[in-house]
This record gives C-alpha cells, sequence and structure tokens, in this order.
C-alpha cells in the first residue's frame, strides 16, 4: 500500500504541472423553499486533484458543483478559488453537464470553439482531435451519437485550459461500454493538462475509477471522505478496487437500511 | 420498361384532376355551355395575358404592385421583429407591452381600412400601413414566442462559456427562435397578399387590383380572371422563397432537410 501510494503521488505531481486551482468551500448553505439543500458545507480540493461526489439523488452532490461552477448563489458560506472568492462564472472554469447541450445550428467544430475569440479553429481541430472525433467536424450534432455528442462537450470544455472542470453526471446517460471508454479519455485528458477536476456522479464504480478522493454527500453534508491510493490506469476486476468501491457502497446502503 | 412506365404514371395521377378540369372548362366555354361573362376560356385568359405583358401594362402594374406588398412587409417585419426581441428578451419590457400588444392584435387590421382611408387618404400611405400593420403581429408574436421557448439549458450553458449577453443573443437565441421565427414570416406573406388585394381594390389608380377593378367595369372577365391568378402565382411564389429561407438557414434540424416545396 506504501509503495502504491509513492508511486501514485509522484505521478500526480508530475501530471499536475501546476495547472489546477485549489478549491475551498466553507459554511455552504442553500436551501430551496422549505428543503435545505447543502448544511454548513466543507470542501478542500488540492490543486490538480480528481474529487468524486457520489450520493443518492437528491442529496445536494449537483447543487454543490453548480455553486462551484458560479451558476447558483449560497445562501450562506463562501467558496474560494486560489484564494479568491468565487462571485459569478469564472472564466479559468468550464462544465460539463448531463445533457450534451450542444447547440443543434452549429457544426460540431463551431460547437467547440464557441466562445472562443480570435483564430479559433485549429483550436477546436485540434480539441476535436485530443477526443477522436477530428474526421465529425463539418457534422451536424443531431446525427451523432450520445458518447460522441458527450465528447464534443469534452472538447468544447477542454478547448479553453480550464484549471477548473465540473464535471455533473456527464456519463449517466451513456451505456456500459461507452461510459468506460469515455471515463479513460477523461482520465487521460486530466493526466495530460492537469487541471483540477471534480465529479458528480451515482456510479460508484466511475468514482472509484477516476478519483483521488472520492466524498460521500448525505442531507447537504458530507458523510464520507475517502482517499483512493490505487496507481492508474485502474483495473475493475482488482482486489482493492473492489474493496474500496464495496466500502463506498457499504457507506451509502447503510444508511438507505437504516432510513427504510 | 415495365418498371418505368408504372412510375411514370404514378407521377402523373396528381395532374390529370387539374388537367382534365382546364379541357372541360375550354371545352364548356367553346361549345357556349358558359357565358363568356361568367367565366372567360382559358384561351381568353392567356391572349389578355399575352396582349398586356406586350404592350407593357401588365408588368406596369405588377411592379405596383409588388413594391406596395414588399413595402409594407418589410416596414411591418422590421417593426414585428424589433418588439419581438425587445419583449422576448426582457420581462420588463415583456410586462410594459405585451398586453396592450395582445389587445391591439384582436383588432383585425382591415377593419381599420375607413379610418385609414381619413388618415392617408387613398394614396399609398395608407396602403403601406395596412400591410405593415397586417404583417407586424404574426411576426412579433412568433418571434416573441420563438424566444421565450429557447432551451433554458442552451442558455446557461452559454453563460457558462463566457458568452457576452451580445453572443449569446446571436449565438444562441437567435437561432434557436429562428424557425418560429420563419413560421410567422411566412403567415405574414399571406396576410400580406391578403392585405395587398384588399386595399387596392377599394381604392387604387395603378397596381393588380386597380387593373382587375377596372377591367370589371368593361365586363373584361378574361383580365379580371387573369388578375386573380396571378395574386395567386405572387403568393406562391412568396411562400417557395420562405422555404427556401427556412431549409438555408435551417439545414441543421432534421426536420427541414427534406422538405419540399
Amino acid at each position: 500500500m506504501q509503495i502504491a501510494e509513492l508511486e501514485y503521488d509522484l505521478v500526480s505531481r508530475a501530471a499536475g504541472a501546476g495547472h489546477g486551482v485549489a478549491v475551498s468551500a466553507r459554511g455552504l448553505e442553500k436551501a430551496y423553499g422549505a428543503q435545505q439543500v447543502l448544511r454548513a458545507l466543507d470542501l478542500d480540493i488540492a490543486p490538480g486533484e480528481f474529487v468524486a461526489i457520489v450520493g443518492r439523488s437528491g442529496c445536494g452532490k449537483s447543487t454543490l458543483l453548480r455553486h462551484v461552477a458560479g451558476l447558483e448563489r449560497a445562501d450562506a458560506g463562501t467558496i474560494r478559488v486560489d484564494d479568491a472568492e468565487r462571485r459569478g462564472l469564472g472564466a479559468d472554469t468550464r462544465v460539463m453537464f448531463q445533457e450534451a447541450r450542444l447547440l443543434p445550428w452549429k457544426t460540431v467544430l463551431e460547437n467547440v470553439g464557441l466562445g472562443l475569440p480570435g483564430d479559433w479553429r485549429p483550436l477546436a481541430r485540434a480539441a476535436l482531435a485530443d477526443v477522436g472525433l477530428a474526421e465529425r467536424a463539418d457534422d451536424w450534432p443531431a446525427v451523432l451519437s450520445g458518447g460522441q455528442k458527450q465528447r464534443v462537450a469534452l472538447a468544447r470544455a477542454l478547448v479553453h485550459s480550464p484549471r477548473l472542470l465540473l464535471l455533473d453526471e456527464p456519463l449517466g446517460a451513456l451505456d456500459a461500454l461507452t461510459r468506460i471508454e469515455m471515463q479513460g479519455l477523461i482520465e487521460r485528458l486530466w493526466r495530460q493538462q492537469g487541471f483540477t477536476a471534480l465529479l458528480v456522479t451515482h456510479d460508484v464504480a466511475e468514482a472509484v475509477t477516476l478519483a483521488d478522493r472520492v466524498i460521500l454527500i448525505e442531507n447537504g453534508a458530507i458523510a464520507l471522505d475517502l482517499r483512493i491510493p490505487l496507481p492508474r490506469p485502474r483495473e475493475r476486476g482488482d482486489g482493492a478496487f473492489a474493496e474500496l468501491e464495496g466500502e463506498v457502497l457499504h457507506r451509502v446502503l447503510a444508511r438507505e437500511a437504516r432510513e427504510s | 420498361m415495365k418498371t418505368v412506365t408504372p412510375a411514370f404514371l404514378h407521377r402523373l395521377v396528381p395532374w390529370l384532376l387539374p388537367v382534365g378540369l382546364l379541357l372541360g372548362w375550354q371545352a364548356g366555354t367553346s361549345f357556349g355551355w358558359i357565358a363568356s361573362r361568367v367565366l372567360p376560356a382559358p384561351l381568353d385568359i392567356g391572349r389578355a395575358l399575352i396582349q398586356l405583358s406586350a404592350s407593357g401594362e401588365l408588368w406596369a402594374h405588377l411592379k405596383v404592385s409588388c413594391a406596395r406588398a414588399f413595402g409594407g412587409f418589410a416596414v411591418g417585419a422590421f417593426a414585428g421583429l424589433l418588439l419581438g426581441f425587445w419583449t422576448g428578451t426582457s420581462r420588463l419590457t415583456e410586462r410594459l407591452l405585451d398586453t396592450s400588444v395582445q389587445m391591439v392584435r384582436n383588432v383585425p387590421h382591415l377593419a381599420l381600412t375607413p379610418l385609414v382611408i381619413v388618415w392617408f387618404g387613398i394614396g399609398e400611405e395608407a396602403k403601406l400601413f395596412l400591410i405593415a400593420l397586417g404583417v407586424m403581429f404574426p411576426v412579433y408574436l412568433n418571434t416573441f414566442h420563438g424566444i421565450r421557448s429557447v432551451d433554458r439549458q442552451l442558455i446557461e450553458m452559454g453563460r457558462a462559456y463566457g458568452l457576452s449577453r451580445w453572443g449569446l443573443f446571436r449565438e444562441v437565441i437567435l437561432p434557436g427562435a429562428l424557425p418560429s421565427i420563419l413560421v410567422g414570416v411566412r403567415f405574414a406573406l399571406g396576410v400580406m397578399w391578403l392585405t395587398l388585394i384588399v386595399a387596392e381594390t377599394i381604392a387604387a389608380s395603378s397596381g393588380i387590383g386597380y387593373m382587375a377593378m377596372n377591367a370589371r367595369e368593361f365586363f373584361q372577365t378574361d383580365v379580371v380572371v387573369l388578375a386573380i391568378l396571378l395574386y395567386a402565382l405572387l403568393g406562391k411564389l412568396a411562400d417557395v422563397a420562405a422555404k427556401g429561407l427556412e431549409r438555408h438557414w435551417l439545414g441543421w434540424n432534421p426536420n427541414f432537410q427534406r422538405a419540399g416545396a
């Protein structure tokens, strides 16, 4: 275990290259009407770290991500990104949503280049090549499959070289095989570019595959913060992997059992 | 050959009825079953067409009518678009203006004709005003509705990807509203021809409507029917042009890719 952790740290540092930002949330509170969604939530993410948030639906995990993105305003508490308080949308942050949200009236390439200033075509082409869709540049989004759409959405997020990438269950609607492919792609690009990543998912195996740390949120607060010290790329069938996955699942299910 | 003939016949079938009717019509007038005062023979209408276009009279009237129609359309569509953009993108303007516009919209614009003649006389302004008024409302309504029905998620995405207000309008809101706007434009084109016909029939000293009313006084039913056919043709041409715009601008939308004219 010790050796694995050391190895992992070396890899992690080599990849990081100081590009990612640190994120810290303090005393985050949010209520929608009478429904308290976030309760005095504290969270720290190191630069270049990959953190996955799991939890049952309605636990507040997506709400937390939307606050970090600056899409929602908290009732109380602060979010700091590299020591600057987050107010509204940040130029260094990009979000991948549950739906691809491609503009149907723009070609794949134009979608990737959305919001880029100046001579954006070479950049967009390169980003599209990174996700393996260079040859689909001139197609309309309507003719792509669900997995391809999400790959375009990933290219569109990464073309801005974000320092913080927020992933709001982006693979939730994909079939199992496409999902595993996409996980590999996200991991590879994360290691190449060294951004900080925050992934919200309901799939515990996905969280354990990708994350340095898996955080379980229950009733708007952090119930478990588990480090995943496995070397990358991770093998799903691996004993240590299954053990960690089991641990997280056990916590989620134990809670469910207590409640019912 | 056997495989070609049925396909050829198949394409012929829709034309059997119109061609048959035309032949029957010609026969009816030639044999004197139908008085030419009631309905002129198709060949007479063709003769009137050749005669009027040779003398240049037809083109002069056509030009005047088209200038009126498209002049009024341009003014009305521009006003409707602007108003729609304005109320569609701002809650405040919507609250301020939408109720009033909806009330005014329920007044049939042709009912205003006597009042418009009092205001502007029977000159060009009156016709332009009536056409513009008729065109404005369908364009306004569909623009407003189009903007309001743009996918909220796409707008949120645009904001999250750093688009400015203008960028958001140009890249997301306007293209998202375009299918609806074009529906409004096609509807408005219909209103445009209808208003033109009414305006020209009531009071005019030129244009196709004037040509028809003038011919009526001399019982030249062939010219009257020719004018009606011209209106139909112009309406069809405008509709084809609007469909062409749809196919050009909405090529991304699978619903419009194979839409025939």
